[in-house]
C-alpha cells in the first residue's frame, strides 16, 4: 500500500543488506559490488526536506547528510558533518564547527551557508520535519558565522534539539537555488533530483521503479573493504514477490517486519540470513478519551483487560515481537525496567466495567486497511470484549482517510491500532509528542489531558541531564500506565533478511539497516 | 415452461447454484461447523490446512474459512439482491419515461446515463466506495449509483419499440393515463427483458462488490465477506494456498450460477433476443 | 452523407458529456472525508502547516468555485499538480500511459487470435464435445473475479512452478524509453535478452485481462456465426448446391466476423478498466495502479484526470465502435 507520510502509523520500515552478482563481476572492469534492496513502500519524492517517514529514509540516509547521525542499537548519536558543537549554559544557542573539505556531489564545497539555507527551506517548505523544528527556530533566526561556523539561536530550551538536529539534512544551496520556480524552493525539481554530499549518488530515478545510485568516492568518511559500490533500491509490494526474490537471490534483502510464517520459509531456503534485533517501534491502541465512557479510567482499565496479548504476539505473531507494558519501547532509556501492563483477564474486565460510571455503549475501532496486524489486532480486542459482554464495532479505513480524523476528537475513531516507530532516540518521541495537551491537533491524538503528564514531559524538554529527564519520563511512563491512557501492546522486532554475499549489517533503530554504508559484503 | 426447464442444462445448473446459494445462506448456522468463528477464532490453530475439524482450513486468525464461507454467502446475497434492487428502482422509471415521452427531457435522461455509462463501472465504484468509507451500506450504494444505467438503456429501447404498437396506441385512446399505460401495459410487456438484464446484473454486482472487498473498500474485519477473504490470504501465499482457494471457487461458482440463470431465462422467456450481448 | 451526420452528432454530444462526467467524479471526489492537505503534510505536521498547504492548493476555496477553476484549467489542457507526486497530472498519465496500453494490446491480441477460431469452430460444430468445453471455459471465464484468477496464476505459474515473475514489469530498469512500451523498445535496439525478459513479466497480468476478454469475443463469435447459419441467404445458398467449405468462407464467416469485430472497441475499452484490478495485484506501473493509489491518497486531481481520461477513451471508441458498424451494417439499428 502506498501511502504518504504514515510511517509511525503502520509503516513498516525498511532494509537494507547485499550482494554481488556474479553475472555483473565477469566484466572486464574490476567486480563492482552491487546490492539491491526490494522496498514495500514507494520512493515517489526525493526532496529530503518534503518527507520525513521511514519507508523513504534510505534516500535521506545514503544521499544526505546531516551534522549529526544516528547509529547502532541502543541508537546513539554520532558528530557528523559537524566536527563540535558548543551549546550555551542556558541551552538556548547551538554553534556548530563543521568538517572541513566536505564535498557536495558536484565537487563544490559543503559550507555553513549550506546548512543555514536547509534549515530555511525547511522552515519554509513547512513540511516534511518541520513540525519538529518550527517550535524553536524562527525563519532567519539561524547564522553563519563563517564558512565553517553555523549558530542556531532558539526561542526556549529545547532538550532534544540535538537528536531532531539529524533530519536537518543539508542540500546544495547553490544547486538547489538555480533551480527554484515561483519560489517553490526548488521543491519541484528536488522532487525528482538529488543534491546532496551523502556517501551515495543518484544515478536513476523512477517513481514506479525505485531509484539506484553509485557511491560517491569523495565522501568525508573513509570507506572500508567490501563497501557496496553500486545500490538499487527497488519498489515491491507484495510480500511473495519479495520473499520469492530473496530466495533466488534476485534481492539482497528486504523488509524486516515479515509474517512469521515468511520469516521461516525463507530459512528454510538456505540462501537467506537473518539480523535479529529489539527495534523501538511500539504497537499500541490510542483511546480517544473525548467520548465517554473512554474518559472513564475503569473503562480504559477494563478494555487493557480484554486483549488477549499473549495469543496476539505469541500465536497470530508467532513471537516476532516483545511485550511492552508502557509506551515507551522497553530497550529504551525512559521505560522503567519494572513496570507491569495488564494482563488479559476477562473477569478483571468484567469487574472494572462494573465500576463504569458513564454510560456503556458500542465502541468503535478503525483499523487501518492493508495492514493486517492492525486489522488483526482489532479483531483480538472485539473477540475479548466480547466475551466480557461488551460489544465493539470494526472499521477498517486507509491510513489516509484515519489520519485527518486525529485533530477532530468528534470524528476520530474511539480506538486506533497503530505503530509509534522511532523519529529521533528520545522517550520525547513516545510520551510528550503523544500525550501532552499541548498537542492536540498534531501529535496528541488521545486528547488526553493530565497536568501532571503536561509538567512532566514540559520539564524534561526544559532540563538537558539525561539522568535527571530520565527520572521523569519514568515517572510518566507509570501514569500513563496505570491511567490506562492507551492500550499499549509490543515492541518490535526487527528480523532483516540478508543473502548470504552479505558479511554484515549495522543495525539501528532509525532507519534499521537502509545506511547502507555500513554493510559489508563478501567480495 | 417445466419441460424447457428440464431440456436446457444451463437454465437448469445455474438455478440449482442459486438455490443452493440461498439454502447455504439459510442454513448457514446449523449447516456450518464453527457458527461462533464470524467473528470468533482460536489463535493457536491458525493457518492450519485443510483437514477433519477445519475442512477448508483456517484463516490468519484461527477461524474456520468453511463457516465463514457460509455465513459469506448471506453477505453476498444481501449486497447483489440490494445493489441490484436500488438499481432496478432508478433504472426502470427512468427508462420507462424516457422512452414513453418524446421530449427534451428524455434526451437528457440518457444523456446523464450515458454520462455514467462513460466511465468503466469499477473505477467509479471504487471512487465512491472510497468516498463513503468501507462499510456494506456504503458498497451497496456504490454499486447501484453506478449499475442503474443498464436498466435505463434496456428499458428505453423496449419502450420506444412498443410506443406504437397498436395495444398501447388502444390504451391511449381509450383515456388512460400516461402513468397506467406505462405501468400496467408497458412494463408488463418487458418485464422479461428486465428479468433477464437483473439475472445476469446480480452475477456482475456479486464480482465488482467482491473487487471492492478485495481491494480493503467492503465490508471491515472480520466481516466473512469472499473477496476481503482473498486479499487476506495474500500475504500468506504459496503455503496458505486453501486460504484464497475457498473463497475464489465460491465467487466463480455463484456468479457463473447467475451468469447461467440469465442466459437460460433470455431462452426461455424471450426466445427474439439472440445470445452474445 | 448519414453517417457524416450520425458521427457529428455524436462529436457535439462529446463535450457535455465529458462536462457532466467532470461533474459527477468532481462531486464524487470532493466530499471524501479524507484530508490530502493532512495527508501530504505528513502525520507529524502542526495545524498551521496543514492549512498553508491547504490554501497552496485552493482547497480552502468553496466547491463550486473550485470546479470552475478545475474545468477552465482542462480545457487549457492543464490537469493539475497531483497533490502525491507533485507533478502535473498529465505528465504522470503520459508516463504510465505506456505500460497500460501494452498490456492491454498483448492482451486483447491473444484473447482475439483464441476467442474468434473458437468461436468459429464451437459454432460450426455445434453440440461436439468441443462446443461443450468451449462454452464451459467461456462460461467460467466470464464468471471469475480478476484479482482471484491472477492470485492462482502467481501460485500456479510463479510460486510452484518458478516459471514467471510474480508481480512488477521488468527486473529493476528498463530500456531507455523510445516509444515506452519495453517489448518493442527492445525489439528496436535487437536487445533479445531484455525483450524476453519483458514478456515474462508481461505474461500473468496478460493471460489474467485477455481471458474474460477471450470469453467474450467466443460468446459473439459464437452468436455471430449460429445467426448467419440459421438465415435463410445461407440456406439459400447451401441449397444452390454450393460446397459447404464455400459456404462457410464466403458467406458465413465474413457476415458474423464483421459483427464481432466491431466489439472488439468494447472489449479493448473493458481491458482499461480491467486495469485497476489486474495491475494492483500484479504491481504493474499503468495507469491502473496510478487510480488506484490515488484513489487512496485522495488525490483530487490525479483521481479526476485519469476518469477524464478513460472517460474519453470509452466515449471515443463507443463512437468508433458505432461508427463502423453503421458502415458495415447499412441495416443499422
Amino acid at each position: 500500500m502506498s501511502q504518504t507520510d504514515g510511517p509511525t502509523i503502520g509503516r513498516r520500515g525498511v532494509l537494507a543488506g547485499g550482494a554481488a552478482l556474479s553475472m555483473y563481476a565477469s566484466t572486464a572492469e574490476a567486480a563492482r559490488i552491487r546490492y539491491v534492496t526490494a522496498n514495500n513502500n514507494p520512493y515517489d519524492i526525493l526532496d529530503p526536506h518534503q518527507v520525513f517517514d521511514i519507508g523513504r529514509i534510505a534516500i535521506r540516509l545514503n544521499m544526505y547528510d546531516a551534522l549529526v547521525r544516528w547509529v547502532d542499537n541502543p541508537a546513539k548519536l554520532d558528530l557528523w558533518l559537524a566536527d563540535k558543537v558548543e551549546i550555551s549554559a542556558d541551552g538556548m544557542t547551538y554553534v556548530f564547527t563543521l568538517r572541513p573539505n566536505v564535498k557536495f556531489h558536484d565537487g563544490s564545497a559543503l559550507t555553513a551557508a549550506d546548512v543555514v539555507y536547509s534549515m530555511e527551506r525547511i522552515l519554509g517548505l513547512k513540511k516534511g520535519a518541520y513540525g519538529l523544528f518550527s517550535d524553536v527556530v524562527k525563519p532567519g533566526s539561524t547564522k553563519a558565522l563563517d564558512a565553517l561556523h553555523v549558530q542556531f539561536t532558539l526561542t526556549k530550551p529545547f532538550a532534544v534539539f540535538m537528536a531532531v538536529l539529524s533530519e536537518l539534512w543539508v542540500v546544495n544551496s547553490k544547486v538547489v537555488q538555480s533551480h527554484v520556480k515561483d519560489g517553490d524552493w526548488g521543491a519541484e525539481w528536488l522532487t525528482r533530483n538529488e543534491a546532496g554530499s551523502g556517501g551515495y549518488r543518484l544515478r536513476r530515478f523512477d517513481p514506479a521503479i525505485g531509484f539506484q545510485c553509485e557511491r560517491f568516492e569523495a565522501h568525508f568518511m573513509p570507506w572500508g573493504p567490501g563497501a557496496i559500490d553500486e545500490a538499487d533500491f527497488r519498489v515491491s509490494m507484495e510480500t511473495a514477490t519479495r520473499v520469492l526474490g530473496m530466495i533466488k537471490g534476485e534481492f539482497n534483502t528486504t523488509d524486516g517486519y515479515m509474517p512469521a510464517e515468511q520469516v521461516e520459509r525463507m530459512k528454510a531456503s538456505g540462501n537467506v540470513w537473518f539480523k535479529e534485533a529489539e527495534s523501538i517501534r511500539t504497537f499500541y491502541f490510542i483511546i480517544n478519551h473525548s467520548k465517554a465512557p473512554l474518559n472513564d479510567i475503569n473503562m480504559r482499565r477494563a478494555l487493557c483487560c480484554m486483549f488477549d496479548y499473549d495469543g496476539f504476539n505469541n500465536n497470530i505473531l508467532g513471537g516476532t515481537v516483545v511485550r511492552n507494558p508502557g509506551i515507551i519501547p522497553n530497550p529504551m532509556w525512559g521505560a522503567p525496567k519494572d513496570l507491569k501492563g495488564y494482563s488479559y483477564d476477562i473477569d478483571k474486565a468484567k469487574w472494572y466495567l462494573s465500576k463504569v460510571t458513564e454510560k456503556l455503549r458500542p465502541i468503535q475501532i478503525g483499523a487501518m486497511a492493508g495492514y493486517p496486524q492492525s486489522e488483526q489486532a482489532a479483531q483480538m480486542l472485539q473477540a475479548g470484549a466480547a466475551k466480557a459482554g461488551l460489544e465493539i464495532k470494526v472499521v477498517a479505513e486507509p491510513y489516509t482517510t484515519i489520519a485527518p480524523k486525529l485533530d477532530d476528537p468528534d470524528r476520530a475513531h474511539d480506538l486506533i491500532p497503530l505503530w509509534r516507530s522511532a523519529y529521533f532516540a528520545d522517550p520525547h518521541n513516545w510520551t510528550g509528542y503523544l500525550f501532552n495537551s499541548r498537542n492536540f491537533k498534531g501529535g496528541n491524538a488521545s486528547f488526553y489531558k493530565n497536568p501532571r503528564i503536561d509538567e512532566l514531559t514540559d520539564q524534561a524538554l526544559v532540563i538537558t541531564d539525561q539522568e535527571k529527564r530520565r527520572v521523569l519520563y519514568e515517572e510518566a511512563s507509570r501514569i500513563l500506565v496505570d491511567e490506562a491512557v492507551g492500550l499499549f501492546v509490543n515492541n518490535t522486532k526487527f528480523y532483516g533478511p540478508y543473502s548470504k554475499s552479505v558479511k554484515s549489517v549495522r543495525f539501528c533503530p532509525i532507519g534499521d539497516t537502509q545506511d547502507i554504508r555500513w554493510i559489508q559484503m563478501n567480495s | 415452461m417445466l419441460r424447457r426447464l428440464s431440456r436446457d442444462r444451463a437454465l437448469l445448473t445455474g438455478l440449482v447454484i442459486v438455490t443452493l446459494l440461498v439454502l447455504a445462506a439459510i442454513f448457514a448456522a446449523p449447516l456450518s461447523n464453527f457458527p461462533g468463528h464470524v467473528t470468533g477464532f482460536d489463535p493457536s490453530q491458525r493457518l492450519r490446512p485443510p483437514g477433519e475439524t477445519y475442512w477448508l482450513g483456517t484463516d490468519r486468525m484461527g477461524a474456520d474459512i468453511y463457516s465463514r464461507l457460509l455465513f459469506g454467502a448471506r453477505l453476498t446475497i444481501l449486497i447483489s439482491v440490494s445493489a441490484t434492487a436500488v438499481a432496478v428502482l432508478i433504472g426502470v422509471p427512468m427508462g420507462l419515461v424516457a422512452g414513453y415521452y418524446d421530449r427534451w427531457f428524455s434526451d437528457l435522461m440518457m444523456r446523464v446515463s450515458d454520462v455514467f455509462l462513460a466511465v468503466p463501472q469499477i473505477v467509479l465504484a471504487i471512487a465512491i466506495a472510497q468516498t463513503l468509507g468501507p462499510a456494506i451500506q456504503n458498497v451497496i450504494l456504490a454499486l447501484s449509483a453506478t449499475y442503474w444505467p443498464f436498466w435505463t438503456r434496456v428499458v428505453y429501447a423496449e419502450t420506444r419499440s412498443l410506443r406504437n404498437e397498436v395495444f398501447i396506441e388502444a390504451a391511449i385512446a381509450m383515456g388512460a393515463s400516461p402513468l397506467r399505460v406505462m405501468v400496467l401495459h408497458v412494463l408488463p410487456s418487458i418485464a422479461s427483458s428486465i428479468i433477464v438484464r437483473t439475472t445476469i446484473g446480480m452475477g456482475a454486482t456479486i464480482l465488482a462488490a467482491a473487487s471492492l472487498g478485495f481491494l480493503g473498500l467492503g465490508a471491515p474485519p472480520p466481516t466473512p465477506e469472499w473477496g476481503r477473504m482473498i486479499a487476506e490470504s495474500r500475504e500468506f501465499l504459496p503455503q496458505a494456498w486453501w486460504y484464497a482457494t475457498a473463497p475464489g471457487l465460491a465467487i466463480l461458482l455463484v456468479v457463473m450460477g447467475f451468469n447461467l440463470l440469465g442466459d437460460g431465462l433470455r431462452d426461455t422467456l424471450d426466445p427474439r433476443i439472440r445470445r452474445g450481448s | 452523407m448519414r453517417l457524416l451526420a450520425l458521427a457529428l452528432r455524436r462529436c457535439l454530444w462529446m463535450p457535455p458529456t465529458l462536462l457532466g462526467l467532470t461533474l459527477i467524479v468532481f462531486s464524487v471526489s470532493h466530499i471524501i472525508p479524507a484530508d490530502p492537505a493532512r495527508v501530504l503534510a505528513g502525520e507529524n505536521a502542526p495545524y498551521e502547516q496543514v492549512e498553508a498547504l491547504r490554501r497552496k492548493f485552493g482547497l480552502d476555496k468553496p466547491l463550486p468555485e473550485q470546479f470552475v477553476h478545475y474545468v477552465s484549467d482542462v480545457v487549457h489542457g492543464n490537469m493539475g499538480i497531483s497533490l502525491y507526486t507533485q507533478r502535473p497530472v498529465a505528465d504522470d498519465l503520459v508516463e504510465r500511459l505506456p505500460a497500460t496500453v501494452e498490456l492491454a494490446l498483448f492482451a486483447i491480441v491473444l484473447a482475439v487470435l483464441l476467442g474468434l477460431p473458437l468461436g468459429v469452430v464451437s459454432a460450426l460444430r455445434r453440440n461436439s464435445l468441443l462446443d461443450h468445453v468451449v462454452r464451459v471455459i467461456t462460461i467460467a471465464g466470464l464468471a471469475m473475479a480478476a484479482f482471484w484468477l491472477a492470485m492462482l496464476l502467481q501460485l500456479l505459474f510463479s510460486m510452484h512452478l518458478n516459471l514467471t515473475p510474480v508481480q512488477g514489469r521488468i527486473n529493476g530498469w528498463g530500456p531507455d524509453p523510445i516509444t515506452g512500451f519495453y517489448t518493442l523498445d527492445a525489439l528496436i535496439r535487437g536487445d533479445g535478452e531484455t525483450f524476453f525478459t519483458a514478456l515474462r513479466y508481461l505474461t500473468l497480468p496478460m493471460l489474467t485481462l485477455a481471458i474474460p476478454a477471450m470469453a467474450t469475443i467466443v460468446r459473439f463469435t459464437r452468436a455471430g456465426v449460429l445467426n448467419v447459419m440459421r438465415s435463410q441467404f445461407v440456406f439459400y445458398q447451401a441449397a444452390m448446391g454450393l460446397p459447404r467449405r464455400v459456404v462457410i468462407w464466403k458467406y458465413i464467416l465474413r457476415a458474423a466476423l464483421i459483427g464481432t469485430l466491431t466489439q472488439i472497441g468494447l472489449v479493448f475499452g473493458n481491458l482499461l478498466a480491467g486495469a485497476v484490478v489486474v495491475e494492483t495485484v500484479f504491481s504493474w506501473p499503468g495507469l491502473g495502479t496510478y487510480a488506484y493509489n490515488s484513489i487512496l491518497q485522495s488525490d483530487y486531481n490525479a483521481i479526476m484526470g485519469f476518469t477524464l481520461f478513460t472517460g474519453s477513451v470509452f466515449i471515443g471508441m463507443n463512437l468508433l465502435v458505432d461508427i463502423a458498424q453503421a458502415v458495415l451494417d447499412p441495416r443499422g439499428r
